[in-house]
């Protein structure tokens, strides 16, 4: 197995705690990688050290074993991009940032723009401005697979696409890996990276916290459910309920989080008169604070 | 308060550079006039023959001067009778980027959603430039007023303070008409050109009425009432009527605006809906020009480099048909000093008017066209395209060189087509000029652009915030050490301080080869210098 992405070391340190520090991370060519953290964890900065677009403070990152920050133009051969952050192209029409990009690309053929237009379902006749956040965000997909890259950096990739382009997504990084293509994939919802990543790393306040396949994450997967119960609450059988934690009862109301299966709590509920029962994924952070918080 | 405080803070460029610009030309008008207009009766009337003689051939852009012999008469002419027109076109950007700008940024969706009222908002935007516009106003008329006492020539303080109102008024006019149009355009930058175009329209239908019937249409013009009052040559007097008239069309324009944007969606104008014209597509663009390095930045820009190629041949021909009546008139006058300065400026035939007064003219254009090039190449950075086309395999070098061949090959575009209408223009008023000369000087002036450009590249790379404002303001100083240098008797050195005078005069003696190539140091050390800079920045952090 060679390596599609190496860091060293990989630093930038914009001073009070900001960036990312120490990184060390090995992705496997032809993985689907999740790089997840909450928000202001330092995703974004490890992945412009990665196109080369910020130089690292010390360290450094390799891509297919050229270096990220020397031989960026050679790097980003083999890679396509999709920011965090979209850009701003004004009148443009989407047909025109399409041909341009191709033109600065130079190895981009039409139909595969056209396919993934139609996959996407974008279209590329009207104007930039016209388009709505989540058409911004198709069209920076577009451009990120337009080129069939070897390797595939994509920040926080669903941002703004409803449920069905979310899904045609998955569908097509699940198609761009089965071409041999890598993926590295930042999110800082845990769900989607479940969806199509093997591995997962997880960054927290700048610092690489640890790296797991999917499965080992199980244990960190939570929900925060709440039970609405016709009688009182049965608070000690729900406490004796394997994974649930932080239990707080309201008059017919249960609230609690919880870790793993569905299963236990199921079957705690047999028998009840449950008049609701709702769950929620909880955001990155919650997970975290509950989960460091079990782990101590 | 927030909201003022933040809209202050928005529009503080605009207001540092507007009052340092009015400061400047109010100061410095003031001190040259003591400087070249004379000491004795005799001289001062002599000095205000010859400048009224010329002040009739710019009368399209300046007022019909009078009692120029005064240092108040001059001012009112010379200084005041164009700083409106900038005032003008700052009132122009300021109300386009409040009504229309600042929408394209999100921040207008973020005031309303905070709760703050659409009418709430727009007012305060108006307030705020009115104070920034009154402060602007004032600050020059306190210095000119102190610049002239200090030359011994006192201006009166109601002549100064009532030419303070003037402009105000003038200034809030233009400022709703930019208001008003920013209701109508989806983009701050139609917006911005449809109002400018505007603005400068009714400053050219004044300049047409004062020496020719336009008919009623003149008193369309803020500009127009704007020169019914001289309170600086008649004690303090303002026209009644047009004041009040440019009062009112300033509170109509700005309640209509502020009407037009309480009604109209966010995003949307006032205007009807059109329905959409574009055909869906899944397709990439056809066109073959898009994917060729250079060519695709001058396609993206095609609208834009033939608006400006139409623009300065137009300003061209004008040039070279009034430089024969110019001329004649200036050279058969009975003032001597006017024959003097020409002779010392080596001009002596009509060829080598046309070169100064066209070539200069173009220099100045041409930096204005590299400078607003630099802020399109500082906003590529903000706004997250420079990121997008370095996430393709292309090198930070390259973009930096494509921008400046591109600068380079619209210049030389505008160049040629203005230097054929020249030629066209001038032998058709008989004058006699030297192709392959006019040609050489034409194609030399594209280094004042390089130089510029490249030096825009190394700001724009390293401090993208100020590279709009210090370009300009080496293209103001430039501009005004070449100008009063010879008027203040100041040393050579510093007249060639100013990028402009390495060009020299090369329709009126030989090219300044030394000076080219100083030029061209300057852009290719400024290209060096964006080049190194560029590898060093991290982009889009």
């Amino acid at each position: 197995m060679t390596e599609a992405i190496q860091t060293q070391g990989l630093t930038k340190d914009y001073g009070r705690g900001r960036g990312i520090f120490d990184l060390d991370l090995t992705v496997t060519d032809g993985e689907v990688f999740g790089f997840l953290g909450p928000n202001g964890a330092g995703k974004t900065t490890t992945i412009r050290q990665l196109m080369g677009l910020i130089h690292p403070t010390r360290g450094s990152a390799r891509i297919f074993g050229l270096d990220c920050d020397r031989d960026s133009v050679a790097v980003k051969r083999s890679v396509g991009y999709c920011p965090g952050e979209l850009p701003q192209f004004g009148g443009w029409r989407g047909s025109e940032i399409v041909s341009y990009i191709a033109g600065l690309r130079g190895d981009v053929e039409d139909a595969s723009i056209k396919a993934l237009a139609e996959r996407l379902d974008l279209d590329l006749g009207r104007k930039y401005r016209e388009y709505s956040h989540g058409n911004k965000q198709k069209l920076a997909l577009v451009l990120a697979f337009m080129q069939r890259p070897r390797l595939v950096i994509l920040d926080e990739p669903t941002t703004g696409l409803d449920p069905l382009v979310q899904q045609e997504f998955y569908r097509i990084v699940r198609d761009t890996r089965a071409a041999g293509s890598t993926l590295f994939v930042s999110s800082h919802v845990l769900s989607e990276v479940e969806h199509i990543c093997d591995r997962v790393a997880i960054v927290r306040e700048g610092r690489l916290v640890t790296v797991s396949r999917l499965h080992e994450l199980v244990g960190m997967r939570a929900f925060h459910v709440e039970i609405e119960f016709a009688d009182g609450v049965p608070t000690e059988q729900l406490r004796s309920v394997q994974g649930l934690e932080q239990l707080r009862v309201d008059d017919h109301r249960a609230s609690a989080m919880l870790r793993g299966s569905f299963e236990p709590l199921m079957s705690a509920l047999s028998g009840r008169r449950v008049v609701g029962l709702t769950s929620r994924e909880p955001s990155l952070e919650e997970i975290f604070l509950t989960y460091y918080a079990a782990k101590r | 308060m927030t909201l003022v405080r933040i809209s202050l803070k928005l529009g503080r460029t605009g207001l540092v550079a507007m009052t340092a610009l009015g400061v400047v030309t109010g100061v410095l008008n003031a001190l040259a006039f003591v400087q070249i207009a004379g000491a004795t009766p005799a001289e001062r009337l002599a000095f205000a023959q010859s400048m009224e003689i010329l002040g009739t051939q710019l009368s399209y852009m300046l007022p019909i001067p009078e009692h120029l012999d005064t240092l108040a008469g001059y001012l009112q002419w010379r200084a005041f009778g164009f700083i409106v027109l900038i005032l003008g076109i700052w009132a122009v950007i300021s109300s386009t980027g409040s009504g229309r700008g600042d929408e394209e940024r999100g921040l207008v969706e973020q005031w309303l959603a905070a709760g703050t009222s659409r009418a709430r908002y727009i007012a305060t935007r108006v307030l705020v430039f009115s104070l920034a516009a009154l402060f602007a106003i004032a600050a020059t008329m306190a210095l000119t007023y102190v610049a002239g006492k200090g030359a011994g020539e006192p201006l009166p303080v109601g002549g100064i303070a009532a030419m303070g109102v003037d402009l105000l008024v003038t200034t809030l006019v233009c400022f709703g008409i930019g208001l008003v149009v920013a209701q109508l355009m989806t983009t701050r930058r139609a917006a911005g050109f449809g109002a400018a175009g505007l603005v400068v329209a009714l400053f050219l239908i004044n300049g047409a009425s004062r020496t020719s019937d336009v008919g009623p249409i003149r008193w369309l013009s803020p500009f127009y009432l704007y020169e019914r009052s001289k309170p600086l040559t008649h004690d303090g007097a303002l026209e009644p009527s047009a004041v009040a008239a440019l009062v009112i069309a300033a509170l109509v324009l700005i309640t209509f605006a502020v009407a037009a944007f309480v009604r109209r969606d966010l995003g949307g104008t006032a205007l009807p809906p059109t329905s959409r014209t574009s055909r869906p597509t899944t397709a990439p663009s056809r066109d073959p020009l898009l994917r060729i390095p250079v060519v695709a930045l001058l396609r993206q820009q095609w609208l834009w480099i033939a608006t400006w190629t139409l623009g300065i041949t137009a300003v061209s021909a004008f040039l070279a048909s009034i430089v024969k009546t110019i001329i004649d008139t200036l050279m058969s006058s009975s003032v001597p000093f006017m024959r003097a300065y020409f002779e010392r400026a080596g001009l002596s035939g009509y060829d080598t008017f046309v070169g100064a007064i066209w070539l200069s003219t173009l220099m100045l254009i041409l930096s204005a066209y590299a400078i607003v090039q630099v802020q399109g190449w500082s906003a590529d950075d903000a706004e997250g395209r420079l990121a997008t086309i370095l996430s393709a395999p292309v090198s930070r070098a390259r973009v930096i060189l494509e921008r400046l061949v591109a600068l380079l090959v619209a210049v030389g575009i505008i160049c040629a087509a203005a230097g054929i209408v020249v030629y066209r223009v001038a032998t058709s008023q008989s004058i006699e000029l030297d192709a392959s000369k006019l040609a050489l000087a034409t194609g030399l002036v594209v280094a004042i652009p390089f130089a510029f450009g490249a030096i825009g590249q190394l700001l724009a790379v390293w401090r993208p915030r100020i590279a709009l404002v210090l370009l300009s303001m080496i293209a103001v100083v430039s501009y005004f050490l070449l100008q009063f240098t010879p008027l203040f008797e100041w040393p050579e050195w510093v007249a060639n301080l100013s990028l402009y005078s390495l060009y020299g005069m090369p329709m009126s003696g030989e090219v300044n080869w030394s000076g080219i190539a100083g030029l061209i140091g300057v852009g290719v050390v400024g290209t060096i210098g964006a080049l190194v800079a560029v590898q060093r920045r991290d982009v889009g952090a």
